[in-house]
């Protein structure tokens, strides 16, 4: 059991839900940024705890080594994330493009005031 | 040829006639009437040929399969009824369709309306020769559907889009509970086939209660076609129709199918006690109330429409009282309806064309103008009121005679009939009296001259012919008794005794003559009081409420869609992640007794990973708190770079690797996109403070998404499985896939195609950027115009609503 990634991962899931919460796009965009660490972390934890093991590279079939599965699945979480940010960012931007705002409430506040 | 063939060619040619109409309606135009006439004689013939080439009275069954394992089949059944009913609409097609070619303007969209009404024909003759239950369902619905494009005809009409919604909601409503009946006496009766249900009979005794509920909802189903109580409102709205629809599907054909389905399953449920109550209580209440609505109204198609509806009520509620043997005179009095209401809807609207003048308070003295249209309207009302010498003499005498037998039979039942039918006779006469009278006799107000124009000769011959029939009928009664005798159909109805004019002084003449005299007198006090009383009170018009109950269910569901959505995306977050946090609570609330591991586990903490952590969260903490964009990115930075030295401490070296380069593009991405920013923007974004019950909202869900969260990793890390699957990839990684690297062989090896579909998504997020770059050059005046609005297709709900 590994508390201080427990606690980490709490402390990340936390602050990306809050700003992901917000209005701002670009805080959006952030809080997504966090989210996807915070995933990778909690996908990490459930390697054990790596205190006394090596990395998962076969030299001696004996050793005391920690679970590649995991790291494998987080290599693939990582470059998809890393996919999606780059969606996100150029969303951002055209939205800026055509809409000159970069906040949803403001983006929404023309038809709000109609009714 | 075969009987079958006939019996198909009757049904069918009419369908395909009408789809050949519709589909031609360029080169046809005006001539499609011709055509739908053609199709309506050729179906008269083959019903006669059906009728002469099976021994009469008898019935013959033809069968198609269509879906042999649910008990549905193309099954058609010829016997008394169903060939009067199909000759009645066939026959009375071929006079209205006659009809509607000399009513209809030049310019009406003809093809449109007898492709419709072909459409119709076909389906009421599918209607009454159907043996299959469900197939009759189909039928019967089609005429509906087929009655509210002819109701809607004139669709620029409010009033006439309003008479079909109404008509359609009505008669499909019901239809579908006529569906549920049929289905409930197929479950006990294990069959569709009405010829079989004849010979077997339903199991009455065993499945009593169960029968007695199908029979309402089929009596419900009956009620709604034929505008019975409370279903009256329907047919007076339906008016709206051209007149030759009136008079086709208003009064001779689609709202007798009630009646139709009362003969029809009047064998299966008559021996039920609540049959004759059902059908009597209501049908003859709703005749009393239909006959004194014809005499509230003013306008003449209301009046013929209510007492169309008095008229149905009578029918419905005979076959009620009928006697186990059968009814007797049924085809009477459903011939002698059709006669003169068929003809009186015609001649209504010939005056009503001629003068273009419904309201028979501004009508009277056309006699003079249109004498042949008033012999034929004096006939018809004469046989309406039940004069001597025409088919509704005949029709009330047996009527009188038979309600009084009723009246010994049923005890207090027949009592209220007999009230009933003597209330409507009385009411009868007078409106009869006020149809003819008022609109041929008395002065001619000075309004009609100046808009009269003669109606020509061949459009007064279908009401001439209807009302000759219900005349000849009248003073020759041995003509129909010999048809009649020969439609009979065993368990529905009887041969008719002798039909004779004169039955000497009987006790039904004294009541019958002392009717028509009260009737007259009604009449006469109507005039002296210039009809001022009368008005439909508002109590009854059902069709007002159902109205508002249908523009209050859709101010309902749009009030229930609008409270359930939401214009504004970021609504919508808020609900899923409280919908997460919800079900990670729910997990946890139901293992709340696992977590008793957090008392008894030895803590023991890493104190350098420990450290790393801690700075990693305060990096985050400070990307959320900082004001600033690039500081906030800069923050995000340092946590990210610091996660990938946690990877290391987890001796995870290719995340580490990965995870510097991903961080590094990412920081390099996010700051040119900073860059393209003004600081107008990020200063706009200080001022856009959400409300104190959001941020409140916010807190709340991120705190305890973080608990959960670290509830959840401790949980699942507290006791792991003894032995991962991992560890079979560590032992298979160099003698399977020759790699001493697990992650790396894992990743191109064991799991290649989660990797090849890794990149899958890299590519499309790729496509999708680039989508996002190509855009449009916007025109200067664009450009001026300022910001193109919120996404979403320039499409907004709420608009809609107001």
């Amino acid at each position: 059991m590994q508390i201080e990634t427990a606690i980490l991962v709490g402390i990340l899931f936390g602050c990306a839900t809050y700003m992901i919460l917000q209005t701002s796009f670009v805080r959006i965009l952030f809080g997504f940024v966090i989210l996807s660490n915070a995933a990778n972390l909690l996908v990490l934890s459930m390697s054990g705890d790596p205190t006394g093991k090596s990395a998962p590279i076969v030299r001696d079939p004996n050793a005391l080594m920690v679970d590649p599965l995991p790291q494998a699945l987080i290599l693939t979480a990582i470059v998809i994330g890393f996919g999606m940010t780059a969606y996100l960012v150029l969303l951002l931007y055209r939205l800026f493009l055509d809409q000159k705002t970069t906040n949803a409430a403001e983006m929404y506040a023309e038809t709000e005031q109609e009714h | 040829m075969e009987l079958s063939f006939y019996l198909y060619l009757a049904i069918l040619t009419p369908l395909i006639l009408s789809a050949v109409i519709a589909l031609a309606s360029p080169v046809l135009k005006e001539k499609s009437g011709w055509v739908a006439l053609l199709s309506a004689i050729i179906s008269v013939g083959s019903i006669l040929m059906v009728a002469f080439k099976m021994e009469l009275p008898g019935s013959v069954v033809v069968s198609t399969e269509w879906i042999p394992s649910l008990g549905i089949n193309f099954s058609f059944l010829a016997d008394g009824i169903s060939l009067f009913f199909g000759l009645i609409v066939s026959v009375i097609g071929v006079l209205v369709i006659f009809y509607a070619i000399h009513y209809l303007d030049r310019g009406t969209r003809h093809a449109r309306f007898y492709s419709s009404l072909l459409l119709f024909m076909a389906a009421m003759l599918g209607t009454v020769f159907s043996n299959n239950l469900i197939l009759l369902f189909c039928f019967w619905e089609l005429t509906g559907l087929a009655s509210f494009l002819l109701i809607g005809f004139e669709f620029q009409d409010s009033s006439s889009r309003i008479g079909a919604r109404q008509a359609l909601l009505v008669t499909s409503s019901t239809g579908l509970l006529l569906l549920v009946g049929f289905i409930m006496v197929a479950q006990v009766s294990g069959s569709m086939e009405i010829s079989e249900l004849l010979t077997s009979g339903l199991p009455l005794e065993e499945h009593k209660g169960w029968l007695t509920a199908a029979m309402c909802l089929v009596v419900l189903g009956a009620f709604g076609k034929s505008a019975q109580f409370p279903f009256h409102f329907w047919l007076p709205n339906a008016m709206a129709a051209p007149t030759p629809v009136s008079a086709y599907l208003h009064s001779a054909t689609m709202v007798k199918l009630g009646v139709f389905l009362c003969a029809r399953v009047f064998p299966f449920f008559m021996e039920l006690e609540l049959w004759p109550q059902l059908l009597a209580i209501v049908a003859f209440g709703t005749m009393v109330i239909a006959a004194i609505f014809a005499l509230l109204s003013h306008d003449l198609k209301a009046i013929l429409a209510y007492s169309t509806i008095s008229q149905l009520g009578f029918l419905i509620g005979y076959y009620g009282l009928g006697p186990v043997t059968g009814v007797e005179y049924d085809y009477l009095h459903i011939l002698n309806h059709v006669f003169f209401k068929g003809s009186l809807f015609m001649v209504v609207g010939i005056v009503a064309h001629a003068t273009g003048e419904r309201d028979i308070r501004k009508l009277g003295g056309l006699m003079k103008r249109m004498p042949l249209v008033g012999i034929t309207c004096l006939v018809a009302a004469a046989t309406m009121a039940g004069f001597p010498g025409t088919t509704g003499f005949l029709s009330k005498e047996m009527m009188l005679k038979e309600i009084f037998d009723a009246m010994g039979s049923h005890g207090l039942l027949g009592l209220y009939a007999t009230i009933c039918v003597i209330v409507m006779s009385v009411v009868k006469v007078a409106f009869s009296a006020r149809i003819f009278m008022n609109i041929f006799m008395g002065k001619e107000p000075d309004e009609i001259g100046h808009h009269y124009h003669a109606p020509s000769f061949a459009l007064q011959v279908p009401p001439l012919i209807l009302a000759a029939c219900a005349f000849i009928g009248g003073v020759l009664p041995i003509i129909m008794e010999k048809a009649f005798a020969l439609l009979t159909v065993p368990g529905i109805n009887i041969a008719p005794g002798h039909l004779v004019i004169w039955h000497g002084f009987t006790p039904e003449l004294v009541i019958s003559t002392s009717m028509v005299i009260v009737g007259l007198v009604l009449y006469w006090v109507g005039q002296k009081t210039n009809w001022r009383w009368a008005d439909i009170p508002k109590t009854f018009r059902f069709d007002f409420a159902f109205e508002y109950g249908l523009v209050a269910f859709s101010k309902a569901t749009k009030l229930i869609t609008s409270g359930l959505s939401s214009d504004r995306p970021m609504n919508y977050l808020p609900m899923i992640f409280a919908f997460l946090i919800g079900l990670f609570a729910f997990f946890f609330a139901q293992h709340f007794s696992s977590l008793d591991f957090l008392r008894v586990v030895e803590w023991k903490i890493d104190y350098l990973r420990a450290f790393v952590a801690a700075l990693i969260a305060l990096a985050v903490l400070g990307a959320l708190i900082l004001k600033r964009w690039t500081t906030q990115l800069i923050s995000l930075s340092i946590a990210g770079f610091l996660t990938c030295f946690y990877f290391v401490l987890y001796q995870a070296p290719d995340l580490a690797l990965t995870q510097i380069l991903v961080e590094a593009v990412t920081l390099i991405m996010i700051l040119l996109l900073l860059g393209r920013f003004p600081k107008s923007a990020e200063r706009g974004e200080v001022s856009k403070r959400c409300t104190r019950t959001r941020q409140t909202f916010n807190t709340v869900a991120a705190v305890s998404m973080g608990v959960l969260m670290t509830l959840f990793v401790l949980m699942i890390t507290v006791d792991p499985h003894p032995d991962p699957i991992g560890n079979k990839f560590l032992q298979q990684t160099v003698p399977l896939a020759e790699g001493s690297n697990a992650v790396n062989t894992v990743l191109v090896d064991f799991r290649g195609f989660d990797t090849m579909g890794e990149i899958a998504v890299l590519v499309i997020a790729m496509l999708g950027c680039l989508g996002l770059l190509l855009r449009y050059k916007r025109t200067e005046e664009e450009y001026k115009a300022g910001p193109m609005g919120p996404p979403g297709f320039g499409i907004d709900h709420r608009e809609e609503g107001e």
